[in-house]
């Protein structure tokens, strides 16, 4: 009688602790804001300014084509769930994201709501069209949003990401700011770093096979010479790969970069030059070696000085 | 001004420096002339450095300047194309084609124009709108209201609309992976599942999606003309509608979705049917997709099947003895309830970007005598020739078992080209 009820004791105290634990892991979990991002460097970002405030989730795996990300229901109940919304911007997700937001039933993160974070804001944006056309492809009217593989600008995604974040809990906006200068001085060591790795890569010609590498190019001198591409989003024809084969000869192109895209005619292409040919994701994320937006930038740099050198 | 004066400092330096340089030994001895070199060195190095660094300070302020000029020249535009950016964004679909339907003959077939117009209405709803011109007239296909901001998970849609049953009865045709509507669709459905009346949308909260849809219609089904959709009706004789939608990722490349639908109707009193009764049509949707994450553009494959079962009274005649002389007999027009099943299956590969290719069977029964069936093969195959360009071929071959039209049996042949212009949206339940 006295065993049972000393077991029965134990098994009230082990149950009491276990409730315990339980509520406390909850009200962790209960604690932590929310996030959804679109891709998974805005989701290391959003981890380096929120730290353990936050739960980031991302959408993509990094390895999608950059416009062209399946419309996945299983997407739906992480966006009804999601305090705030990190995204590209710039009609980056312009394919997929507004669908689903439609059914998400989350007003906080629809467009304009405060949970609705554009990074895009404030960023200096490239190959913005003169002529918003059809006939020039598969535009983004307002320039293009790959601004995230230039290290320099996504200081201000980072700074646009704390904004966002203290302005839907300001609570913890001493916080935000305390991480934000953290993560912007770690990026300026490794920018100054990026740039004498990156020393080589000034001058260097290449092609692309979508308009991704823009911004990077521009931070580290160098030249694009064409796309694979007819025109943004639009495959390309015999002609086209002819011309593109003649310019790279004559111009002297040392890289072609492709990413999410079909190989074969980037082999094709370089059979004919000789142009090297490099396979770089631009949405981070999808390997060990890029899973942080720092080893992204890091791993992405030095493939392209090692292809040059 | 500034940048001027600086110019001069530094080139007044550099002529000093060259001076210096040039006759060292003028007056001084050595020593002294070396340690004076070195303090002019010394000055001369400041002197650059700060006009260096006033004309770094310079250039920011201009490039400063022409970011400000540049936001308020934004901002005048803005202001200026306020009115018009207001409007709602608009789209244009054109689908037309050649066809030749059995020994009938042939066709060039415009089938419609749509004019889709969508935008949001203010922070607790969004209209959109598809204006269908066809060869027969000009129609408004859908005009519709959602709520964006309901508690609960819910949201409410009212107006017309293409009602949430099954999954392609509620594509716009050109939006099917095939030229035609699945003639098991048109006829038991009643071809696109448009309806006047309202919905409610709830999304469970679980961590998988799972969707249930309530409705209620005047009728539903485009070519559904046993129902007027102008008359005042009762409680009975509207179409009730249910629908529960969901999915599940088995891999990050593979995924299944589900749907189960119901429309009731619970009086539907057909011209010469005295009785009347009611109608239920049912509806299971299963659809795989394969899309591989990485090459989901160049490469994938869905297959989709829909099966569709329908009880409903039809009237039709029969021979009575008359009451008065039993040797005479009459004819009677009285209702009987038919059962109908039906549905479709069809698979779709991408190849690459551009092409895509499948294969849709079809098996339609016609629901007021159900013996009658049509079944179909069509093979096809998609050229997408840029997002918003595409030319679709297929052949069908249509077997009957029983007497059909000529255009309706035998071998059809289809080349489709559709166009878009405008804003697109890629809507959810369409995907």
């Amino acid at each position: 009688m006295k065993m049972k009820l000393l077991r029965s004791k134990k098994w009230k105290v082990f149950l009491i602790s276990l409730a315990l634990v339980g509520l406390q892991t909850g009200l962790v979990f209960a604690q932590q804001i929310r996030v959804v991002t679109t891709w998974p460097a805005l989701a290391d970002i959003t981890r380096q300014i929120g730290k353990e405030l936050v739960n980031v989730d991302s959408l993509a795996t990094g390895v999608e084509d950059p416009h062209g990300v399946p419309m996945k229901p299983s997407f739906v109940p992480r966006l009804n769930r999601a305090d705030v919304l990190v995204l590209i911007g710039l009609e980056d997700e312009h394919s997929w994201l507004p669908a689903l937001l439609e059914v998400a039933n989350n007003p906080k993160i629809l467009l304009g709501r405060p949970g609705y974070i554009d990074c895009s804001i404030g960023v200096s944006v490239l190959e913005a069209p003169t002529l918003v056309d059809r006939s020039e492809g598969d535009l983004h009217p307002r320039g293009n949003p790959h601004y995230l593989l230039d290290p320099v600008r996504a200081k201000i995604v980072a700074q646009n990401i704390a904004t966002g974040l203290s302005r839907n809990f300001p609570q913890y906006q001493a916080t935000f700011e305390k991480n934000l200068k953290a993560y912007t001085a770690e990026l300026d060591n490794w920018i100054a770093r990026w740039e004498k790795m990156g020393a080589p890569l000034r001058g260097v010609k290449f092609v692309e096979y979508h308009p991704e590498w823009i911004y990077l190019a521009d931070r580290f001198g160098m030249k694009r010479i064409g796309s694979v591409e007819l025109k943004p989003g639009i495959e390309p024809t015999p002609n086209h790969i002819v011309q593109l084969v003649q310019n790279i000869k004559q111009d002297k192109a040392q890289l072609l970069i492709y990413g999410s895209q079909n190989p074969r005619v980037p082999q094709q292409i370089a059979s004919e030059t000789g142009i090297k040919v490099v396979r770089l994701y631009s949405g981070g994320g999808n390997q060990p070696e890029t899973d942080t937006y720092i080893k992204w930038i890091d791993y992405t740099v030095r493939t392209l000085v090692q292809a040059v050198s | 001004m500034d940048l001027c004066q600086t110019r001069l400092q530094t080139t007044s330096a550099v002529f000093v420096l060259c001076l210096v340089i040039l006759f060292p030994r003028v007056g001084l001895s050595q020593e002294d002339a070396t340690q004076a070199l070195r303090k002019q060195l010394g000055e001369i190095q400041n002197q650059l450095k700060s006009a260096l660094d006033r004309i770094d300070q310079l250039e920011k302020e201009k490039s400063s300047s022409s970011d400000r000029l540049g936001q308020v020249e934004k901002s005048v535009q803005a202001v200026q194309s306020a009115p018009s950016a207001l409007n709602p964004s608009m789209g244009l679909v054109l689908d037309a084609n050649i066809q030749k339907r059995g020994t009938a003959g042939g066709l060039f077939d415009f089938r419609s124009a749509e004019l889709g117009i969508a935008a949001s209405i203010d922070p607790f709803a969004r209209m959109y709108s598809f204006i269908n011109g066809t060869k027969d007239g000009v129609e408004v296909d859908e005009a519709a209201a959602i709520t964006t901001s309901l508690p609960y998970n819910l949201t409410a849609k009212g107006g017309r609309f293409l009602a949430d049953f099954g999954r392609f009865p509620k594509y716009h045709e050109h939006e099917l992976p095939f030229v035609n509507e699945p003639l098991s669709i048109d006829r038991m459905v009643g071809g696109e599942t448009q309806a006047d009346g309202a919905e409610l949308y709830y999304l469970f909260p679980t961590p998988f999606f799972m969707r249930a849809t309530f409705g209620a219609v005047n009728k539903m089904g485009e070519g559904n003309d046993r129902i007027d959709n102008t008359v005042l009706r009762s409680g009975s004789q509207f179409t009730y509608l249910g629908r529960l939608n969901t999915y599940f990722d088995l891999t990050d490349n593979h995924s299944i979705e589900l749907g189960t639908s119901l429309a009731y109707t619970p009086s539907v009193r057909l011209a010469g049917d005295v009785s009347g009764g009611s109608r239920m049509l049912n509806g299971v949707d299963l659809t795989y997709r394969y899309q591989p994450l990485g090459s989901s553009v160049y490469q994938g494959l869905t297959w989709g099947s829909e099966f569709y079962a329908n009880s409903e009274r039809f009237p039709f005649d029969i021979e009575v003895p008359n009451e008065d002389d039993p040797s005479i007999l009459e004819t009677r027009t009285v209702g009987k309830r038919q059962q109908s099943y039906g549905g479709y299956s069809y698979v779709d590969f991408k190849l690459n970007k551009n092409w895509s290719t499948g294969f849709l069977l079809d098996y339609a029964p016609v629901i007021d005598n159900p013996r009658q069936r049509t079944l179909s093969y069509s093979p096809y195959l998609t050229w997408n020739i840029s997002e918003f360009n595409r030319l679709r071929f297929q052949y069908s071959y249509l077997s009957n078992n029983f007497k059909a039209d000529k255009a309706e049996k035998g071998n059809q042949f289809f080349v489709q080209w559709t166009t878009v212009i405008g804003a697109h949206t890629h809507g959810f339940l369409t995907r």
